[in-house]
């Protein structure tokens, strides 16, 4: 499938907030996982990404971790959160 | 990975520190006077603004963090401290090293490090240049090594600063001092 637009603009708004030095939004595969494998990202990551939604697209997310495991999951999931959830 | 959150000079502390220890198994003394004062100053800019902080920025903003970021991506699992003690950094180090190694530690690392204070404090603090220095001390001669010795010294005079000790160990005087501890050190071949 072709990246959409938003899942492009999730990708630079990653490199950027996590400050993802050697990667480009073309290593990121939106079916990989962001954490652990895959992106490797970490726990801090995770935190730092759920302001930046909050900022970006004003979405809250809940602390209940499950849920949160599963938006989080990988790119194209990501983006599927932003779809349905997205104040601005 | 882990690199990304550590500024320059943080970057060059874990560079030594690997150098100096691959195994990373060696306990770890980090003194700094300062720490990264612009990261913290920045977040209370923007508390005061009302934003929200970054959790990252946050977790990097405390005195044990560069040595925190070496530990997790070292694997390094030992003892660790973290040190700021006024202008008199160097002697505090030396002072808490030489307990470990009297409580039979052959080996430990030590990092002096320091940036400038942000221009908000300068006046406050004496300039300083962005510089860090690791060592590897041990109890027992190695080839290649040599005898630190210690002795008291009169106060007054100007703090002692990781660049001093780089010029020291470079060679370029033969002694150096921490007025505000009242000691000085110098190096002596292991042979004489």
């Amino acid at each position: 499938m072709t990246t959409t637009a938003l899942e492009h603009e999730l990708k630079q708004m990653i490199i950027e907030t996590l400050e993802l030095e050697d990667v480009t939004p073309d290593d990121i595969d939106p079916e990989e996982p962001l954490f652990v494998e895959g992106l490797g990202l970490d726990s801090i990551d995770a935190l730092e990404l759920g302001l930046a939604l909050q900022k970006r697209y004003g979405i809250t997310l809940e602390s209940e971790a499950e849920s949160s495991r599963q938006h989080f999951a990988n790119l194209k999931s990501l983006a599927a959160l932003v779809e349905s959830r997205r104040q601005k | 990975m882990l690199r990304r959150r550590l500024n320059l000079l943080g970057r060059a502390v874990c560079d030594m520190l690997a150098t100096l220890d691959p195994e990373a198994d060696r306990i770890v003394l980090h003194a700094s006077r300062h720490g990264d004062g612009e990261r913290t100053l920045e977040m209370l800019y923007g508390l005061n603004e009302g934003e929200p902080l970054s959790p990252a920025r946050f977790g990097l903003s405390v005195h044990n963090a560069t040595a925190g970021v070496y530990s997790i991506a070292s694997g390094n699992r030992r003892s660790q401290q973290a040190i700021a003690a006024s202008g008199g950094e160097w002697a505090a180090l030396i002072a808490e090293a030489s307990g470990y190694l009297a409580d039979g530690q052959p080996s430990l690392l030590l990092v002096f490090g320091d940036q400038p204070v942000p221009q908000r404090f300068a006046a406050y603090a004496p300039a300083s240049l962005s510089a860090a220095v690791a060592l590897r001390v041990g109890s027992q001669p190695t080839e290649g090594a040599r005898r630190l010795v210690e002795t008291m010294t009169p106060a007054g005079g100007t703090t002692l600063q990781p660049l001093d000790v780089i010029d020291w160990l470079m060679g370029s005087h033969q002694r150096i001092a921490c007025p505000i501890s009242q000691r000085g050190w110098q190096l002596e071949s292991l042979r004489s």
